[in-house]
Protein backbone atom coordinates (compact mmCIF):
# COMPACT_ATOMS: atom_id res chain seq x y z
CA UNK A 1 0.00 0.00 0.00
CA UNK A 2 2.32 2.35 1.21
CA UNK A 3 4.86 1.78 -1.84
CA UNK A 4 1.28 1.99 -4.51
CA UNK A 5 1.06 5.17 -2.90
CA UNK A 6 4.66 6.31 -3.14
CA UNK A 7 4.65 5.28 -6.78
CA UNK A 8 1.21 7.39 -7.25
CA UNK A 9 3.24 10.41 -5.82
CA UNK A 10 6.25 9.90 -8.18
CA UNK A 11 3.86 10.04 -10.95
CA UNK A 12 2.17 12.81 -9.97
CA UNK A 13 4.96 14.82 -9.18
CA UNK A 14 6.18 13.91 -12.73
CA UNK A 15 2.90 14.92 -14.11
CA UNK A 16 3.56 18.30 -12.07
CA UNK A 17 6.65 18.76 -13.26
CA UNK A 18 5.52 18.19 -16.91
CA UNK A 19 2.59 20.25 -16.53
CA UNK A 20 4.67 22.77 -14.31
CA UNK A 21 2.15 23.19 -11.25
CA UNK A 22 4.31 23.06 -8.43
CA UNK A 23 4.24 23.24 -4.73
CA UNK A 24 2.31 27.16 -4.14
CA UNK A 25 4.33 27.73 -0.68
CA UNK A 26 7.41 27.46 -2.91
CA UNK A 27 6.21 29.36 -5.52
CA UNK A 28 5.20 32.11 -3.54
CA UNK A 29 8.73 32.18 -1.72
CA UNK A 30 10.26 33.03 -4.81
CA UNK A 31 7.62 35.18 -6.00
CA UNK A 32 7.24 37.66 -2.67
CA UNK A 33 11.53 36.85 -2.63
CA UNK A 34 11.96 38.42 -5.75
CA UNK A 35 10.21 41.72 -4.61
CA UNK A 36 12.16 42.04 -1.18
CA UNK A 37 15.29 41.31 -3.15
CA UNK A 38 14.36 43.76 -5.64
CA UNK A 39 13.80 46.53 -2.76
CA UNK A 40 16.63 45.25 -0.79
CA UNK A 41 18.55 45.72 -3.73
CA UNK A 42 17.31 49.28 -5.02
CA UNK A 43 17.91 50.38 -1.41
CA UNK A 44 21.41 49.42 -1.21
CA UNK A 45 22.25 51.01 -4.58
CA UNK A 46 20.49 54.17 -3.16
CA UNK A 47 22.85 54.61 -0.91
CA UNK A 48 25.86 55.75 -2.31
CA UNK A 49 23.77 58.00 -4.69
CA UNK A 50 22.11 61.25 -4.62
CA UNK A 51 18.37 61.66 -4.48
CA UNK A 52 18.00 62.92 -7.54
CA UNK A 53 19.77 60.15 -9.20
CA UNK A 54 18.23 57.37 -7.38
CA UNK A 55 16.44 57.93 -4.55
CA UNK A 56 15.54 55.44 -1.97
CA UNK A 57 12.28 53.10 -1.67
CA UNK A 58 11.51 55.20 1.44
CA UNK A 59 11.35 58.68 -0.05
CA UNK A 60 9.86 57.27 -3.15
CA UNK A 61 7.08 55.52 -0.97
CA UNK A 62 6.27 58.46 0.46
CA UNK A 63 5.78 60.47 -2.61
CA UNK A 64 3.84 57.64 -3.41
CA UNK A 65 1.41 58.63 -0.32
CA UNK A 66 1.58 61.89 -1.54
CA UNK A 67 0.13 61.39 -4.76
CA UNK A 68 -3.10 59.46 -3.31
CA UNK A 69 -3.35 62.00 -0.15
CA UNK A 70 -2.71 65.40 -0.74
CA UNK A 71 -5.16 67.42 -2.57
CA UNK A 72 -3.04 68.66 -5.12
CA UNK A 73 -1.38 65.84 -6.30
CA UNK A 74 -4.67 63.18 -5.69
CA UNK A 75 -6.31 65.90 -8.35
CA UNK A 76 -3.34 65.40 -10.94
CA UNK A 77 -4.01 61.16 -10.29
CA UNK A 78 -8.27 61.80 -10.86
CA UNK A 79 -7.82 63.77 -13.61
CA UNK A 80 -5.65 60.78 -15.53
CA UNK A 81 -8.17 58.46 -14.34
CA UNK A 82 -10.71 60.22 -15.81
CA UNK A 83 -9.33 61.23 -19.38
CA UNK A 84 -8.13 57.48 -19.60
CA UNK A 85 -11.67 56.67 -18.59
CA UNK A 86 -13.11 58.71 -20.75
CA UNK A 87 -10.89 57.87 -23.73
CA UNK A 88 -10.89 53.95 -23.25
CA UNK A 89 -15.07 53.99 -23.60
CA UNK A 90 -15.25 56.53 -26.61
CA UNK A 91 -12.58 54.41 -28.56
CA UNK A 92 -14.39 51.40 -28.27
CA UNK A 93 -17.32 52.61 -29.39
CA UNK A 94 -15.46 54.18 -32.19
CA UNK A 95 -14.14 50.82 -32.58
CA UNK A 96 -16.79 49.10 -32.55
CA UNK A 97 -18.61 51.40 -35.14
CA UNK A 98 -15.85 51.62 -37.70
CA UNK A 99 -15.71 47.41 -37.05
CA UNK A 100 -19.75 47.42 -38.02
CA UNK A 101 -19.47 49.56 -41.15
CA UNK A 102 -18.40 46.87 -43.68
CA UNK A 103 -21.33 44.53 -42.31
CA UNK A 104 -23.90 46.95 -43.12
CA UNK A 105 -22.08 47.98 -46.45
CA UNK A 106 -19.50 45.46 -47.64
CA UNK A 107 -18.27 47.90 -49.62
CA UNK A 108 -16.74 49.79 -46.91
CA UNK A 109 -14.84 46.57 -46.19
CA UNK A 110 -11.58 48.12 -47.88
CA UNK A 111 -11.70 51.47 -46.74
CA UNK A 112 -12.15 49.82 -42.88
CA UNK A 113 -9.59 47.25 -43.13
CA UNK A 114 -6.93 48.40 -46.00
CA UNK A 115 -7.05 51.98 -45.15
CA UNK A 116 -8.56 53.50 -42.19
CA UNK A 117 -6.60 50.45 -39.66
CA UNK A 118 -3.11 50.51 -41.07
CA UNK A 119 -3.23 54.44 -40.93
CA UNK A 120 -4.43 54.11 -37.72
CA UNK A 121 -2.26 51.43 -36.52
CA UNK A 122 1.07 53.16 -37.64
CA UNK A 123 0.46 56.62 -36.56
CA UNK A 124 2.93 57.21 -33.96
CA UNK A 125 1.54 58.36 -30.82
CA UNK A 126 4.04 60.83 -30.10
CA UNK A 127 3.21 62.36 -33.71
CA UNK A 128 -0.64 62.55 -32.41
CA UNK A 129 0.11 64.40 -29.41
CA UNK A 130 2.22 66.80 -31.30
CA UNK A 131 -0.09 67.80 -33.99
CA UNK A 132 -3.08 67.84 -31.01
CA UNK A 133 -1.69 70.46 -29.21
CA UNK A 134 -1.21 72.30 -32.25
CA UNK A 135 -4.45 72.22 -33.51
CA UNK A 136 -6.65 72.19 -30.19
CA UNK A 137 -4.05 73.66 -27.91
CA UNK A 138 -3.56 72.51 -24.40
CA UNK A 139 -7.04 71.07 -23.44
CA UNK A 140 -8.56 67.94 -21.73
CA UNK A 141 -10.37 68.18 -25.42
CA UNK A 142 -6.78 67.25 -27.36
CA UNK A 143 -5.86 64.70 -24.40
CA UNK A 144 -8.36 62.46 -25.03
CA UNK A 145 -8.49 62.87 -28.69
CA UNK A 146 -4.91 61.64 -28.74
CA UNK A 147 -5.68 59.05 -26.28
CA UNK A 148 -9.07 57.82 -28.34
CA UNK A 149 -6.81 57.81 -31.58
CA UNK A 150 -4.01 55.95 -30.02
CA UNK A 151 -6.69 52.98 -28.45
CA UNK A 152 -9.05 52.84 -31.62
CA UNK A 153 -7.06 50.56 -33.71
CA UNK A 154 -7.11 48.39 -30.74
CA UNK A 155 -10.30 48.56 -30.58
CA UNK A 156 -11.47 48.20 -34.10
CA UNK A 157 -8.97 44.89 -34.46
CA UNK A 158 -10.60 43.34 -31.80
CA UNK A 159 -13.66 44.14 -32.38
CA UNK A 160 -13.92 43.05 -36.11
CA UNK A 161 -12.17 39.87 -34.68
CA UNK A 162 -15.44 39.02 -32.42
CA UNK A 163 -17.93 39.93 -35.58
CA UNK A 164 -15.88 36.90 -37.87
CA UNK A 165 -16.49 34.61 -35.53
CA UNK A 166 -20.39 35.42 -34.77
CA UNK A 167 -22.57 32.86 -35.11
CA UNK A 168 -24.50 33.70 -38.87
CA UNK A 169 -27.08 31.35 -38.37
CA UNK A 170 -28.16 32.69 -35.23
CA UNK A 171 -28.79 36.47 -36.60
CA UNK A 172 -30.08 34.82 -39.56
CA UNK A 173 -32.73 33.38 -37.08
CA UNK A 174 -33.38 36.93 -35.25
CA UNK A 175 -34.14 38.16 -38.73
CA UNK A 176 -36.58 35.56 -39.28
CA UNK A 177 -38.07 36.91 -36.28
CA UNK A 178 -38.04 40.33 -37.13
CA UNK A 179 -37.92 42.78 -39.41
CA UNK A 180 -35.90 45.42 -36.86
CA UNK A 181 -32.40 45.90 -37.48
CA UNK A 182 -32.11 47.55 -34.52
CA UNK A 183 -34.07 44.73 -32.47
CA UNK A 184 -31.71 42.11 -33.64
CA UNK A 185 -28.34 43.97 -32.91
CA UNK A 186 -29.45 44.72 -29.57
CA UNK A 187 -31.16 41.42 -29.13
CA UNK A 188 -28.99 38.89 -30.52
CA UNK A 189 -25.47 40.60 -31.96
CA UNK A 190 -24.55 42.64 -29.14
CA UNK A 191 -24.82 39.45 -26.64
CA UNK A 192 -22.64 37.65 -28.42
CA UNK A 193 -20.04 40.13 -28.94
CA UNK A 194 -19.92 40.90 -25.29
CA UNK A 195 -16.67 38.86 -24.32
CA UNK A 196 -15.05 40.49 -27.34
CA UNK A 197 -15.84 44.45 -26.42
CA UNK A 198 -14.74 43.24 -23.20
CA UNK A 199 -11.42 41.75 -24.52
CA UNK A 200 -11.35 45.25 -26.32
CA UNK A 201 -11.56 47.16 -23.04
CA UNK A 202 -8.88 45.22 -21.10
CA UNK A 203 -6.10 46.07 -23.74
CA UNK A 204 -7.68 49.64 -24.52
CA UNK A 205 -7.46 50.36 -20.57
CA UNK A 206 -3.88 49.10 -20.68
CA UNK A 207 -2.55 50.38 -23.44
CA UNK A 208 -4.66 53.45 -22.34
CA UNK A 209 -2.68 54.44 -19.16
CA UNK A 210 0.35 53.16 -21.33
CA UNK A 211 0.15 56.10 -23.09
CA UNK A 212 -1.48 58.20 -20.97
CA UNK A 213 2.01 60.42 -20.26
CA UNK A 214 2.75 60.78 -24.04
CA UNK A 215 -0.97 62.49 -24.14
CA UNK A 216 0.08 64.43 -21.32
CA UNK A 217 3.77 65.32 -22.33
CA UNK A 218 2.94 68.24 -24.62
CA UNK A 219 -0.87 69.31 -24.09
CA UNK A 220 -1.16 69.14 -20.37
CA UNK A 221 -1.73 71.73 -17.52
CA UNK A 222 -3.63 68.91 -15.04
CA UNK A 223 -2.69 64.83 -14.76
CA UNK A 224 -0.17 62.32 -14.09
CA UNK A 225 2.19 63.26 -17.02
CA UNK A 226 2.18 67.07 -16.47
CA UNK A 227 3.18 65.96 -13.08
CA UNK A 228 6.22 63.58 -14.27
CA UNK A 229 6.80 66.36 -17.07
CA UNK A 230 7.33 68.73 -14.19
CA UNK A 231 9.52 66.48 -11.89
CA UNK A 232 11.82 65.57 -14.47
CA UNK A 233 12.52 69.11 -14.88
CA UNK A 234 12.81 69.73 -11.31
CA UNK A 235 15.24 67.28 -10.95
CA UNK A 236 12.77 65.43 -8.64
CA UNK A 237 13.31 61.59 -9.49
CA UNK A 238 11.62 60.29 -6.36
CA UNK A 239 8.05 61.96 -7.79
CA UNK A 240 9.26 60.29 -11.59
CA UNK A 241 9.30 57.03 -9.60
CA UNK A 242 5.92 57.78 -7.77
CA UNK A 243 4.35 58.51 -10.47
CA UNK A 244 5.01 55.47 -12.18
CA UNK A 245 4.25 53.63 -9.45
CA UNK A 246 1.21 55.43 -8.93
CA UNK A 247 -0.06 54.37 -12.48
CA UNK A 248 1.47 50.47 -11.58
CA UNK A 249 -1.33 50.68 -8.95
CA UNK A 250 -4.04 52.36 -10.45
CA UNK A 251 -3.74 49.78 -13.56
CA UNK A 252 -3.91 47.08 -11.35
CA UNK A 253 -6.54 47.83 -9.05
CA UNK A 254 -9.14 49.10 -11.97
CA UNK A 255 -8.06 45.51 -13.76
CA UNK A 256 -10.06 43.73 -10.57
CA UNK A 257 -12.02 46.14 -9.23
CA UNK A 258 -14.20 46.74 -12.19
CA UNK A 259 -12.73 44.90 -15.31
CA UNK A 260 -12.33 41.40 -14.30
CA UNK A 261 -16.54 41.53 -12.83
CA UNK A 262 -17.22 43.34 -15.86
CA UNK A 263 -15.62 40.38 -18.18
CA UNK A 264 -17.17 37.94 -15.66
CA UNK A 265 -20.66 38.91 -16.11
CA UNK A 266 -20.44 39.31 -19.70
CA UNK A 267 -19.08 35.69 -20.43
CA UNK A 268 -20.78 33.29 -22.24
CA UNK A 269 -22.31 31.11 -20.14
CA UNK B 1 -26.22 47.10 -53.74
CA UNK B 2 -26.90 43.10 -54.31
CA UNK B 3 -23.69 42.00 -56.19
CA UNK B 4 -23.57 38.22 -56.60
CA UNK B 5 -20.37 37.91 -58.77
CA UNK B 6 -17.95 38.11 -55.79
CA UNK B 7 -15.33 39.51 -57.69
CA UNK B 8 -17.52 41.73 -58.60
CA UNK B 9 -17.96 42.85 -55.16
CA UNK B 10 -14.30 42.97 -54.69
CA UNK B 11 -13.38 45.11 -57.23
CA UNK B 12 -16.02 47.84 -56.21
CA UNK B 13 -14.48 47.66 -52.48
CA UNK B 14 -11.52 47.96 -54.17
CA UNK B 15 -12.50 50.96 -55.73
CA UNK B 16 -14.54 52.12 -53.10
CA UNK B 17 -11.15 52.26 -50.84
CA UNK B 18 -8.87 53.96 -53.39
CA UNK B 19 -12.31 57.01 -54.01
CA UNK B 20 -11.98 56.98 -50.23
CA UNK B 21 -7.86 57.57 -50.40
CA UNK B 22 -8.36 60.75 -52.87
CA UNK B 23 -11.16 61.78 -50.75
CA UNK B 24 -9.21 62.14 -47.81
CA UNK B 25 -6.60 63.44 -49.45
CA UNK B 26 -9.12 66.29 -51.21
CA UNK B 27 -10.35 67.13 -47.84
CA UNK B 28 -6.95 67.35 -46.78
CA UNK B 29 -5.81 69.35 -49.72
CA UNK B 30 -9.34 71.99 -48.93
CA UNK B 31 -8.80 71.97 -45.19
CA UNK B 32 -4.77 72.93 -45.68
CA UNK B 33 -6.18 75.84 -47.72
CA UNK B 34 -8.43 76.91 -45.18
CA UNK B 35 -6.43 77.44 -42.29
CA UNK B 36 -2.74 78.93 -41.45
CA UNK B 37 0.07 76.80 -43.01
CA UNK B 38 1.47 76.18 -39.38
CA UNK B 39 -1.58 74.53 -37.93
CA UNK B 40 -2.36 72.54 -41.47
CA UNK B 41 -0.11 72.15 -44.51
CA UNK B 42 -1.81 71.07 -47.53
CA UNK B 43 -0.53 67.44 -49.42
CA UNK B 44 1.74 69.62 -52.01
CA UNK B 45 3.81 71.31 -49.32
CA UNK B 46 4.14 68.48 -47.08
CA UNK B 47 4.96 66.55 -50.31
CA UNK B 48 7.84 68.82 -51.63
CA UNK B 49 9.39 68.33 -47.84
CA UNK B 50 9.21 64.88 -47.46
CA UNK B 51 11.05 65.23 -51.59
CA UNK B 52 13.62 66.66 -49.71
CA UNK B 53 13.64 64.83 -46.72
CA UNK B 54 14.84 61.81 -48.73
CA UNK B 55 17.18 63.30 -50.84
CA UNK B 56 19.02 65.32 -47.63
CA UNK B 57 21.75 62.78 -46.22
CA UNK B 58 21.61 64.25 -43.10
CA UNK B 59 18.21 63.78 -42.56
CA UNK B 60 18.14 60.21 -43.83
CA UNK B 61 20.98 59.68 -41.19
CA UNK B 62 18.42 59.76 -38.55
CA UNK B 63 15.99 57.42 -40.36
CA UNK B 64 19.05 54.86 -40.01
CA UNK B 65 19.21 55.46 -36.16
CA UNK B 66 15.86 55.05 -35.82
CA UNK B 67 15.78 51.66 -37.08
CA UNK B 68 19.65 50.59 -35.34
CA UNK B 69 17.99 51.68 -31.79
CA UNK B 70 14.93 49.58 -32.90
CA UNK B 71 16.82 46.24 -33.59
CA UNK B 72 19.00 46.48 -30.57
CA UNK B 73 16.19 46.88 -28.66
CA UNK B 74 14.11 44.05 -30.35
CA UNK B 75 17.51 41.73 -29.91
CA UNK B 76 18.08 42.39 -26.38
CA UNK B 77 14.74 42.66 -25.10
CA UNK B 78 13.77 38.90 -27.33
CA UNK B 79 16.60 37.42 -24.95
CA UNK B 80 15.87 38.68 -21.75
CA UNK B 81 12.33 37.85 -22.66
CA UNK B 82 12.88 34.67 -23.67
CA UNK B 83 15.40 33.64 -21.06
CA UNK B 84 12.78 34.51 -18.22
CA UNK B 85 10.02 32.67 -19.92
CA UNK B 86 12.32 29.63 -20.00
CA UNK B 87 13.68 30.01 -16.22
CA UNK B 88 9.52 29.56 -15.48
CA UNK B 89 9.79 26.77 -17.69
CA UNK B 90 12.54 24.86 -16.97
CA UNK B 91 12.45 25.69 -12.69
CA UNK B 92 8.80 25.39 -11.95
CA UNK B 93 9.30 27.27 -8.53
CA UNK B 94 9.95 30.42 -10.13
CA UNK B 95 6.75 30.59 -12.00
CA UNK B 96 4.94 33.15 -10.32
CA UNK B 97 8.21 35.10 -10.20
CA UNK B 98 8.23 35.42 -13.27
CA UNK B 99 4.68 35.83 -14.60
CA UNK B 100 3.02 36.93 -11.59
CA UNK B 101 5.51 39.54 -10.81
CA UNK B 102 7.79 40.28 -12.83
CA UNK B 103 6.00 40.16 -16.25
CA UNK B 104 3.11 42.45 -14.96
CA UNK B 105 5.01 44.99 -13.26
CA UNK B 106 7.21 45.74 -16.33
CA UNK B 107 3.74 45.33 -18.58
CA UNK B 108 2.24 48.27 -16.40
CA UNK B 109 5.62 50.37 -15.74
CA UNK B 110 5.23 53.50 -18.20
CA UNK B 111 7.84 53.46 -21.01
CA UNK B 112 8.38 57.47 -20.33
CA UNK B 113 8.51 56.81 -16.98
CA UNK B 114 11.57 54.44 -18.47
CA UNK B 115 12.68 57.15 -20.88
CA UNK B 116 12.75 60.05 -17.68
CA UNK B 117 14.94 57.83 -15.31
CA UNK B 118 16.88 56.71 -17.75
CA UNK B 119 18.21 59.65 -18.66
CA UNK B 120 18.66 60.60 -15.45
CA UNK B 121 20.94 57.12 -15.01
CA UNK B 122 22.31 57.79 -18.15
CA UNK B 123 22.48 61.30 -19.76
CA UNK B 124 21.08 61.52 -23.46
CA UNK B 125 22.28 59.10 -25.66
CA UNK B 126 21.78 56.28 -27.74
CA UNK B 127 22.29 53.71 -24.76
CA UNK B 128 19.59 55.92 -22.58
CA UNK B 129 17.03 55.18 -26.09
CA UNK B 130 17.33 51.52 -26.24
CA UNK B 131 17.30 50.76 -22.66
CA UNK B 132 14.11 52.85 -22.61
CA UNK B 133 12.44 50.64 -25.30
CA UNK B 134 14.01 47.01 -24.20
CA UNK B 135 12.68 48.05 -20.77
CA UNK B 136 9.08 47.93 -22.77
CA UNK B 137 9.49 44.88 -25.15
CA UNK B 138 10.73 42.34 -22.37
CA UNK B 139 7.25 42.00 -21.02
CA UNK B 140 5.85 41.85 -24.76
CA UNK B 141 8.68 39.08 -25.15
CA UNK B 142 7.90 37.47 -21.66
CA UNK B 143 4.12 36.61 -22.56
CA UNK B 144 4.62 35.57 -26.15
CA UNK B 145 7.41 32.68 -25.24
CA UNK B 146 5.67 31.96 -22.35
CA UNK B 147 2.50 30.64 -24.73
CA UNK B 148 4.58 29.04 -27.25
CA UNK B 149 6.47 27.08 -24.29
CA UNK B 150 3.00 26.85 -22.23
CA UNK B 151 1.81 25.25 -25.98
CA UNK B 152 4.51 22.88 -26.25
CA UNK B 153 3.57 19.12 -27.58
CA UNK B 154 4.16 16.87 -24.02
CA UNK B 155 4.19 13.79 -26.85
CA UNK B 156 6.48 14.83 -28.53
CA UNK B 157 8.40 15.60 -25.29
CA UNK B 158 8.04 12.43 -24.25
CA UNK B 159 9.26 10.69 -27.38
CA UNK B 160 12.62 12.76 -27.82
CA UNK B 161 13.37 11.87 -23.91
CA UNK B 162 13.02 8.44 -25.38
CA UNK B 163 15.48 9.43 -28.07
CA UNK B 164 18.03 11.04 -25.68
CA UNK B 165 19.19 11.69 -22.00
CA UNK B 166 20.48 14.73 -23.35
CA UNK B 167 18.87 17.98 -22.10
CA UNK B 168 20.58 20.56 -24.79
CA UNK B 169 20.25 17.65 -27.53
CA UNK B 170 16.73 17.61 -27.16
CA UNK B 171 16.49 21.58 -26.20
CA UNK B 172 17.89 22.31 -29.44
CA UNK B 173 16.27 19.53 -31.83
CA UNK B 174 12.53 19.46 -30.58
CA UNK B 175 11.94 23.02 -28.44
CA UNK B 176 13.41 25.28 -30.60
CA UNK B 177 11.91 24.44 -33.57
CA UNK B 178 8.40 23.79 -32.49
CA UNK B 179 8.38 27.33 -31.26
CA UNK B 180 9.97 29.00 -34.36
CA UNK B 181 6.26 30.20 -34.56
CA UNK B 182 6.11 32.02 -31.32
CA UNK B 183 9.78 33.54 -31.69
CA UNK B 184 8.45 34.77 -34.86
CA UNK B 185 5.21 36.39 -33.28
CA UNK B 186 6.99 37.87 -30.49
CA UNK B 187 9.76 39.62 -33.10
CA UNK B 188 6.51 40.75 -35.28
CA UNK B 189 4.57 42.28 -31.99
CA UNK B 190 8.16 44.01 -30.49
CA UNK B 191 8.88 45.37 -33.94
CA UNK B 192 5.52 46.95 -34.12
CA UNK B 193 5.51 48.03 -30.38
CA UNK B 194 9.40 49.68 -31.26
CA UNK B 195 8.47 51.74 -33.07
CA UNK B 196 5.88 53.34 -31.22
CA UNK B 197 7.95 53.51 -28.28
CA UNK B 198 11.36 54.52 -30.02
CA UNK B 199 9.88 57.78 -31.28
CA UNK B 200 8.92 59.17 -27.82
CA UNK B 201 12.31 57.42 -25.96
CA UNK B 202 14.16 59.63 -28.56
CA UNK B 203 12.16 62.90 -28.16
CA UNK B 204 12.46 63.03 -24.63
CA UNK B 205 16.34 61.14 -24.56
CA UNK B 206 18.09 60.50 -27.36
CA UNK B 207 20.36 63.28 -29.60
CA UNK B 208 19.19 60.80 -33.05
CA UNK B 209 16.73 59.53 -34.53
CA UNK B 210 13.05 60.44 -36.24
CA UNK B 211 11.93 60.81 -32.37
CA UNK B 212 14.27 63.55 -32.12
CA UNK B 213 13.67 65.16 -35.62
CA UNK B 214 9.96 65.15 -34.72
CA UNK B 215 11.19 67.30 -31.41
CA UNK B 216 13.42 69.96 -33.34
CA UNK B 217 9.61 70.08 -35.83
CA UNK B 218 7.70 70.92 -33.06
CA UNK B 219 9.76 73.37 -31.22
CA UNK B 220 10.37 75.58 -34.78
CA UNK B 221 6.74 74.94 -35.79
CA UNK B 222 7.86 73.28 -38.95
CA UNK B 223 4.68 71.34 -39.69
CA UNK B 224 5.61 70.21 -43.31
CA UNK B 225 8.90 68.13 -41.67
CA UNK B 226 6.53 66.84 -38.99
CA UNK B 227 3.63 65.80 -41.03
CA UNK B 228 7.06 64.42 -43.34
CA UNK B 229 8.54 62.21 -40.82
CA UNK B 230 5.17 61.30 -39.72
CA UNK B 231 4.60 59.91 -43.24
CA UNK B 232 7.97 58.20 -43.38
CA UNK B 233 7.38 56.23 -40.14
CA UNK B 234 3.53 55.16 -41.71
CA UNK B 235 4.95 54.00 -44.41
CA UNK B 236 7.84 52.11 -42.91
CA UNK B 237 5.84 50.26 -40.62
CA UNK B 238 3.05 49.63 -42.89
CA UNK B 239 5.62 48.08 -45.55
CA UNK B 240 7.69 46.06 -43.21
CA UNK B 241 4.52 44.00 -42.05
CA UNK B 242 3.10 43.91 -45.12
CA UNK B 243 6.34 43.02 -47.16
CA UNK B 244 8.68 41.41 -44.74
CA UNK B 245 6.12 39.96 -41.79
CA UNK B 246 3.49 38.80 -43.93
CA UNK B 247 5.19 36.71 -46.10
CA UNK B 248 6.94 35.07 -43.75
CA UNK B 249 4.08 33.89 -41.58
CA UNK B 250 2.72 32.63 -44.21
CA UNK B 251 5.70 30.34 -45.16
CA UNK B 252 6.11 29.45 -41.41
CA UNK B 253 1.92 28.40 -41.43
CA UNK B 254 3.04 26.45 -44.54
CA UNK B 255 5.87 25.09 -43.01
CA UNK B 256 4.36 24.19 -39.35
CA UNK B 257 1.22 23.26 -40.79
CA UNK B 258 -2.57 24.88 -38.93
CA UNK B 259 -1.73 23.95 -36.00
Amino acid sequence: MARAESGAGAKRARRAHRTGRPNRFVEHIFAEGLIVAAILGWWLLSLGMPDYVMPGPLVVGEALVRLFIEPEFLGHTIWSTIRVVAAVIIAVLLGWALAQLPLRYPIAREIVHDRIKPFLNSFPSVGWAILAVIWFGTSDGSIIFVEVAILTPFCLVNISEGLKELDRELIEMGQSFTRSRWKTFFKITVPLLMPYVMAAVRIAYGVGWKIALVAELFGAETGLGFLMQRAQTLADASTVFATCFAIVLIFFAGEKLVIDPLARRFQHR
Amino acid sequence: MKIANPRAAGRQARLAAHAFTLFALGVWAVYGLLVESYVMPGPAAVAVRLGEFVLDIHLLKHVLYTIGHILAAVVISFLIGSASALLAFYFPPSRLMVHGRLSPFLNSFSGIGWTLLAVVWFGINDFTVVFAISAVLVPFAIINMREGLDGLDADLFEMGESFTRRRFRRFLLIVIPSLYPFIFATLRISFGVAWKVALTAELLGGNTGLGYLLNLARQDFDMPLLLAVIIIIIAFVYSTDRFVFVPIQARLARHHGAG
